[in-house]
């Protein structure tokens, strides 16, 4: 169940959403990404980077989560970003490096940046897919 | 929710290259065994079987043919218990590099007859039942494998390849931006 408290509820599959970039080294597998957002943050994504499930952690069925937090200056731009919790140290690299790779629209000259930091939480969930045998 | 998709099969060549790599994976261990023990020895002649040594180096170097032919010779003047089991285990190891799985499991079984507490043995061995779809059988192998090395990465990546062909899974990941943020419990269930 979704929770009903959240404003906007967005479902994308890799590749065909412009502002999703996958955060790519060499495991392309995932194929299915999920963002949820509510109403109270007052800056819009621009782009907004997936981080790769790690090999070891798809290898070893492991799943789990890493938040990370950072402010947005006037231009969009991620600053000082840091991982301010992981369920596994292997989850925090590539949620790292996806916010790096991440970016927010640009604010009008009459708005102030906001000084509370922004954070942003990756789950990283592995589902069972079934397989039709042909024989 | 979008119905999920089945995952895209990897190509042959890359699943291919995994076999060849796990396989000069577990001759590596094996020739950095014997190199550990004859530092403890304060006097080296030699390797005693040659065969064994370049078949082993063949092996590593990717030349699966040459190293199974001179693993072969070595296997003739093996001497000594550890000797002919690495043989075996080389033979077993190189035979799954070119993909000729019968012999490679003729061998993984006369090294396991020889010495039932060898990980690598049935580490092999599982990886052989993967490629021939005998998952039970290949299950209960990495069972025992990991009872006797709990720690190996080689048994681990056979597991997951017995995984990936039996409880296949696609991976899902969910950015949540939200300040409040209320997990569902089916999405973060554990499996």
């Amino acid at each position: 169940m979704v929770n009903r408290r959240s404003v906007l509820f967005i479902l994308v599959c890799l590749g065909l959403a412009a502002p999703y970039v996958a955060s790519a080294d060499d495991d392309t597998r995932v194929t299915r990404i999920t963002h949820f957002e509510d109403a109270s943050s007052d800056r819009n994504p621009a782009v907004t980077a997936v981080p790769q499930y790690p090999k070891l952690a798809r290898r070893d069925r492991i799943e789990g989560e890493a938040t990370v937090c950072y402010k947005i200056d006037k231009n969009g731009k991620i600053v000082n970003p840091s991982v301010r919790k992981s369920s596994h140290k292997m989850f925090a690299k590539p949620s790292l490096k996806a916010i790096k790779q991440s970016s927010y629209e640009a604010i009008r000259p009459d708005q102030e940046v906001s000084k509370v930091k922004t954070c942003r939480t990756f789950r990283f969930l592995l589902n069972p897919v079934a397989i039709e045998e042909i024989e | 929710m979008a119905a999920i998709q089945l995952l895209p099969r990897r190509p042959e060549v890359r699943i291919m290259s995994r076999h060849a790599a796990l396989a000069i994976a577990l001759i590596a261990a094996i020739l950095l065994f014997p190199a550990s023990r004859a530092q403890e020895s304060k006097v080296v002649i030699g390797p005693r079987n040659p065969d064994l040594t370049e078949g082993a180096q063949e092996l590593l170097a990717g030349n699966a043919v040459d190293g199974v032919q001179l693993t072969l010779r070595g296997l003739e003047v093996a001497q000594g218990k550890r000797e002919k089991e690495a043989a075996l285990s080389n033979l077993c190891a190189g035979f799954i590099m070119i993909d000729k799985l019968e012999p490679a499991l003729m061998y993984c079984n006369m090294l396991l007859s020889s010495n039932d507490h060898h990980w690598r043995g049935y580490n092999n061995r599982a990886l052989i039942y993967v490629m021939q779809k005998e998952y039970k059988k290949a299950e209960k192998d990495l069972l025992i494998g990991q009872e006797l090395n709990p720690n190996a990465r080689t048994l681990k990546v056979v597991k997951s390849m017995l995984l990936d062909a039996t409880q296949p899974v696609e991976s899902n990941i969910i950015i949540d931006d939200r300040r409040r943020k209320k997990v569902d419990a089916g999405l973060t269930e554990d499996k």
